[in-house]
């Protein structure tokens, strides 16, 4: 299926491949951004109401959105802005998270699509412990861990589905994926439109909510972000995303369990000649998986001023999604993915620029990321192209 | 122009990125000859057919038909000029029917509808002029192998080829049906059709053709008359050498049971029946066991149920004395038994992988190479290492070669130097010299030799009857699924194993003819 | 009772010409992920050609039918174009075919947001007058009748308050489940997505069945994505159409690839979204008790239940399931 790039531990191969690796996701930025430039300058044209100006304004803004930090008497101003760069490592928190957790279903050879269903599942049972042992006498230390490990249990659980069925009925996970998904956004509306109790009626104008977890304190500690990142909403969720990424990287490449995993990703008809359990490791990948994606989820909302509208079934969460180019940006690395899913975030943060200061909008941030997905998955074909020896056509002409 | 020969390819050379598959060759078919076309694997045989039936553009040479110079671009061309073609692996849609199959590609329509019922006629009638029976509204999935071959030759008929190709035809035959196919070719030529027969069987080209070409390594090595040659001189031809055509070996001295079979029973993924019925045998130190037998008879499930591959629904299985009947994959290896495997891209290498992590695949999880969980990557290079040493195994930047990116031939050592560096007193090798050059044959026979002689257990599967008769000590004929003869390779011959094998002779009726 | 029916097939027929959609490109041997993608495309492209139309006043309403079918098929076409896109990744490029149609599913959304909110302002676009029931419904005054003049109960199910568009796709599934099974050309799609080795032994361009199959699957999920948005959203797009091109997808796993089991299976699901939808106002018998929204079920419950039953369906018949057998591996000419 996808590229499974072997570890050696030889330096020399190491580097050039991975350096393919980084030059190919480059050149997809690049693609990406140049599409996204050039969607602006076009709409920009046809628009009476977008100067030229304005048209520079956006492409400025594509690519330095987080360094805006304005207006001042009419012109777009940039520099060092520590809200934008703390809510972009904010954003970036589950972004990463979701992007481990397609990473490392990839290794094992499985494309998790799945990534929202099991984000959503993790909404539900961190926000559903966290309100709850909030409002009791709980130490907010041992409520934080609770909600966030019921959060990571229920992601994992949603991710053995699809586990369990490539392992025992060898049915495409991504088919059981898409159909988790949807079940997963039924059944947390379904959840919440039960418990009234969870929901935010307290606050004036806040439809279809969910109370945040600040009203009841159990919140992520900040952990030097606030001052690094002075009045942004950057919390200590991006370090615990950090250190989970390079937990994974070991896990993968230095265990002799991360061993298995890639034999059975790679050829699992091979591993299971070798004595490797195919099925347990296809389910547990799955798992860890399911539980990275609901983690993403555990984190963003533990955040604390972040609210969940819990009338979701018409619509799936777009981390889940935006965990795949994360993944395949970063080759599947999962240090990679730390850098990879802040580049996604910073997507997002010169979307929400491009809202707030021009006359376009944050989608135009979808379409690069859209596109650049799209080019991932020639990424194989982009570097044939680099090594110089294109496959030569065996057939007609 | 009339022209001696129907078919001129001149000079022909095609290229693949790294190498050469066709490097200036000749091939000339006269009109109502069988021309067999010999050479072993990988030597270009089928990339000249492709080249042909216009699968394949070749980089120089040109093709005459009738002594007119033709392009051909696709099949259509080839089909237009009455070139038809049997491949190796069979090109048909299995859920669709055996008549859907024969029109597929040239189709009576009407305003776009499809017509059958004229097809349909036509078929029916040329099975019966030739013999070729078939159930045309039968799904390919349903029939048999032998009769999948037949939709193969109506194809051509429908198309009212009369340049007939034969890529490896007999390999899935039994040797009666083997017999009734060289019927129909002769058949064939005789109204004037003219046949190209690719294999590397000597005794098929001595049994039916009129002229070899034989090819080595993509060259053109030489065209003979079939009746001015015979077997060694064309084994030398293909091989470039003076090929042994015999395996040298002691008798074998057995000791004790190493491994034990009672009433294995493994069910079919295919049909419902068991594709394994009930067999029994053994295996002892210090000989070679033989299973032989058409392929599709069971031997593929036998070993995926003795390695625990697939799930055996009853049976009891010892390896020196202990029952692993139900016991795991890795269970059974360590008690044990190291395996060469039938497929070695399928099963016997993780083909990302590098060399190294593919020579550890058995041993990884061993105290030698981890630690706590943590693989000790220092100890896995130095074994690397001295098993590329030890068993010759080369590849471009050794122990971090992927092991996708190796050889046939290499990769297969690297299989059999991790098995046999195991050191196990019980080696089961599936085909382990299918699809190799003589060479690298003649090597792993002498290998496997080498391990009897220390006293190890070998199980063999093989399809070839040469490898069966030379390098065994026991022969099991598996039929059907079940064992029905042991023979003594040095007391019987092809003739003989060929009737075990196609289920005419079984074990109680040869008591009755002693 | 006619309400029920009308709107279980309001609801069947986009995903019946949906899920005929996957199964044309999965036939042809390309894993068409992107339905849900092609239907949000197509639903946009089919509102804004009427929105343009009507600021342009080419049509008032009494030719509103025509102004529709030019719609539906319009949407067809640049869904059909869309797709070219995953055939080119798939087809040409050998790209991952899942990864291809995830991204679709991701672009169509964020183009057609971001070219709406460009037009309107706003994350929704419908039309400029009137509204989708006025100008497309079929009625009795469609015919110069009186307002309230009933055909008697059959007819009146058939087509009294209902969208012609429903009728047309039902043509168009009708047409083309005939052009699989029954023409040459779908005699060679099939069997490229079975064995495209033996298909191009035979002289059948797979690239080109391919792109045929690709492109008849956009065609047919673009104008299902229109219909979607015409009967179901009154003729809006919003960048959505809250995962039907997904459903679809389940519904063509159920229905084993094969034309007349998705039309029950669309049938089927199409009968739970309905209730999930009605529930509460559902009268089945008529005699004044909401009997589902007493049993008490939640409507999410019934929104789930059809991808429930897929996966239940994909355990029982995960062995003896009929999968295109070479869909999703990219035809390679070298590798035989």
């Amino acid at each position: 299926m996808l590229r499974l790039d072997p570890e050696t531990g030889k330096q020399k191969w190491y580097t050039t491949d991975g350096a393919k690796s980084v030059l190919s996701a480059i050149i997809s930025i690049l693609i990406g951004m140049a599409v996204g430039m050039i969607i602006i300058v076009i709409v920009g044209l046809t628009k009476d109401n977008i100067s030229a100006k304005g048209i520079w304004e956006g492409v400025r803004l594509v690519f330095l959105g987080v360094f805006s930090t304005g207006r001042e008497s009419g012109a777009l101003t940039f520099g060092f802005n520590p809200v934008n760069m703390g809510n972009m490592l904010f954003r970036a928190t589950p972004l990463i998270m979701t992007g481990l957790s397609v990473a490392v279903a990839f290794k094992t050879g499985l494309f998790n699509i799945g990534a929202a269903g099991q984000y959503l599942m993790g909404t539900m049972g961190t926000l559903t412990v966290g309100l709850t042992l909030g409002n009791t006498d709980c130490p907010v230390l041992i409520a934080w861990i609770a909600a966030f490990l019921t959060g990571v249990i229920l992601g994992g659980f949603w991710g053995a589905i699809p586990g369990i069925f490539k392992a025992y009925l060898n049915i495409n996970e991504v088919i059981t994926c898409i159909m988790t998904n949807w079940i997963a956004a039924n059944l947390v509306t379904w959840w919440f439109d039960a418990h009234d109790i969870f929901k935010n009626s307290a606050e004036g104008g806040k439809v279809g909510y969910i109370i945040p977890l600040k009203n009841v304190g159990v919140v992520t500690p900040k952990m030097g972000t606030d001052v690094l990142f002075p009045g942004s909403q950057a919390n200590g969720g991006i370090w615990i995303a950090c250190i989970i990424a390079v937990a994974m990287l070991i896990l993968l490449n230095k265990t002799t369990f991360g061993y298995e995993l890639k034999a059975c990703g790679s050829n699992r008809h091979a591993a299971k000649y070798a004595g490797i359990n195919d099925k347990k490791n296809i389910i547990l990948s799955m798992v860890i998986s399911g539980a990275l994606a609901a983690g993403g989820a555990s984190l963003y909302y533990l955040s604390g001023n972040t609210e969940f509208f819990w009338s979701t079934y018409m619509s799936l969460p777009s981390e889940g999604f935006n965990g795949i180019p994360v993944a395949l940006l970063a080759a599947n690395n999962p240090v990679a993915v730390i850098f990879t899913g802040i580049f996604m975030s910073m997507l997002n943060v010169a979307g929400m620029q491009l809202k707030y200061l021009t006359a376009y909008n944050e989608y135009i941030a979808d379409i690069i990321i859209a596109v650049i997905v799209y080019l991932s998955a020639f990424s194989m074909f982009i570097k044939q192209l680099l090594n110089g020896r294109e496959k030569k056509k065996g057939g007609n002409k | 122009m009339t022209s001696e020969y129907v078919i001129e390819m001149n000079h022909i050379r095609k290229e693949f990125p790294g190498i050469v598959a066709n490097d200036d060759i000749t091939l000339q078919l006269k009109k109502g000859e069988i021309h067999a076309l010999l050479g072993e694997n990988g030597a270009g045989k089928s990339t000249l057919m492709s080249v042909l039936f216009g699968l394949y553009q070749p980089e120089a040479g040109t093709i005459k038909k009738d002594g007119v110079e033709v392009k051909i671009n696709n099949p259509n061309d080839a089909t237009a000029l009455g070139i038809g073609m049997v491949h190796q692996h069979f090109k048909l849609i299995e859920v669709f029917t055996v008549l859907d199959n024969i029109i597929l590609g040239a189709e009576t329509t009407k305003m776009g509808f499809l017509q059958k019922k004229e097809a349909r006629r036509k078929v029916i009638e040329l099975s019966e002029k030739y013999g070729l029976k078939v159930d045309v509204d039968a799904k390919v999935e349903d029939i048999t192998v032998g009769m999948q071959q037949r939709v193969e030759i109506l194809k051509m008929l429908y198309r009212d080829n009369d340049i007939l190709i034969f890529d490896e035809p007999t390999a899935v035959l039994t040797p009666q049906e083997i017999d009734e196919l060289m019927e129909i070719m002769r058949g064939f030529a005789k109204e004037g059709k003219s046949i190209l027969f690719i294999t590397h069987k000597l005794n098929e080209i001595m049994a039916v053709s009129d002229r070899v070409t034989v090819l080595r390594k993509g060259k053109y090595i030489g065209t003979v008359n079939t009746k001015d040659t015979n077997k060694q001189e064309l084994s030398n031809m293909m091989v470039g050498r003076p090929v042994q055509l015999e395996i040298n070996k002691d008798d074998a001295d057995p000791a004790d049971v190493v491994l034990n079979v009672e009433g294995l029973t493994v069910p079919s993924k295919i049909h419902k029946n068991d594709a394994v019925k009930d067999v029994s045998f053994n295996v002892r130190k210090g000989e070679i066991v033989c299973i032989a037998g058409i392929d599709g008879n069971g031997q593929t499930e036998l070993i995926h149920g003795l390695t625990g591959l697939e799930k055996a629904t009853a049976g009891k299985i010892e390896i020196c004395g202990q029952d692993v009947s139900r016991a795991s994959i890795r269970k059974r290896s360590q008690a044990g038994m190291s395996h060469i495997p039938e497929d070695r891209h399928k099963h016997g290498l993780v083909l990302g992988f590098t060399l190294e992590q593919n020579l550890v695949l058995q041993k990884y999880m061993e105290p030698q190479f981890q630690n706590h969980g943590f693989i000790k990557f220092d100890e896995v290079r130095k074994y690397a290492d001295k098993l590329i040493e030890d068993y010759d195994v080369r590849s471009g930047q050794g122990p971090v070669t992927v092991a996708r990116s190796m050889s046939g031939g290499n990769q297969q050592k690297a299989i059999i130097a991790r098995e046999l560096d195991r050191d196990e007193p019980l080696i089961v090798a599936v085909q382990p010299t299918r699809g190799l050059d003589v060479g690298a044959i003649e090597h792993i026979h002498k290998q496997l030799i080498e391990e009897r002689d220390k006293g190890k257990a070998i199980l063999l599967v093989s399809l070839e009857l040469d490898e069966v008769l030379g390098l065994s000590d026991r022969i099991l004929v598996l039929y059907e699924g079940e064992i029905v003869g042991e023979l003594d390779p040095k007391k019987t011959n092809p003739q003989e194993l060929g009737l075990y094998m196609s289920g005419a002779l079984r074990k109680g009726k040869e008591a009755e003819q002693c | 009772m006619v309400f029920l029916i009308q709107q279980t097939l309001l609801f069947a027929v986009p995903l019946m010409i949906v899920a005929l959609a996957g199964v044309c490109a999965e036939r042809s041997g390309v894993i068409n992920l992107a339905l849900e993608g092609i239907m949000i495309f197509g639903a946009f492209i089919g509102v804004l050609f009427i929105r343009t139309m009507q600021e342009m006043n080419l049509f008032d309403k009494e030719q509103g039918q025509i102004l529709m079918i030019l719609a539906l098929f319009v949407a067809a076409i640049c869904g059909s174009i869309f797709s070219l896109l995953l055939a080119f990744s798939a087809i040409n490029l050998k790209a991952d075919q899942t990864i291809g149609g995830t991204a679709l599913n991701m672009l169509a959304p964020a183009i057609v947001l971001f070219l709406i909110v460009m037009i309107a302002q706003q994350n929704t676009i419908g039309m400029v007058k009137g509204g989708a029931a006025s100008w497309f419904m079929l009625r009795p005054s469609s015919f110069g009748l009186p307002k309230d003049y009933s055909w008697g109960f059959l007819i009146d199910i058939l087509i009294n308050k209902v969208y012609l568009s429903t009728y047309i796709c039902i043509i168009v599934f009708v047409i083309v489940s005939v052009i699989l099974y029954k023409t040459k050309f779908g005699l060679r799609l099939r069997s490229c997505g079975e064995n495209p080795q033996a298909a191009d032994s035979l002289g059948i361009n797979v690239f080109k069945m391919r792109y045929a199959g690709v492109m008849l699957s956009g065609f047919l999920a673009g104008m299902g994505g229109f219909n979607y948005a015409l009967t179901t959203a009154g003729c809006t797009s919003n960048g959505d159409v809250a995962g039907y091109g997904f459903l679809a997808l389940a519904v063509m796993i159920f229905g084993n690839w094969t034309p007349i089991n998705i039309a029950a299976g669309g049938l089927i699901f199409g009968l739970f979204k309905c209730i999930a939808s009605t529930y509460a106002t559902l009268d089945i018998n008529g005699d004044g008790i909401y009997m589902l929204s007493e049993i008490g079920i939640s409507p999410y419950v019934y929104r789930m239940l059809p991808y429930v039953i897929t996966l239940v369906v994909l355990a029982f018949t995960s062995k003896s399931s009929r999968v295109p057998k070479a869909e999703g591996i990219p035809y390679d000419k070298g590798q035989r």
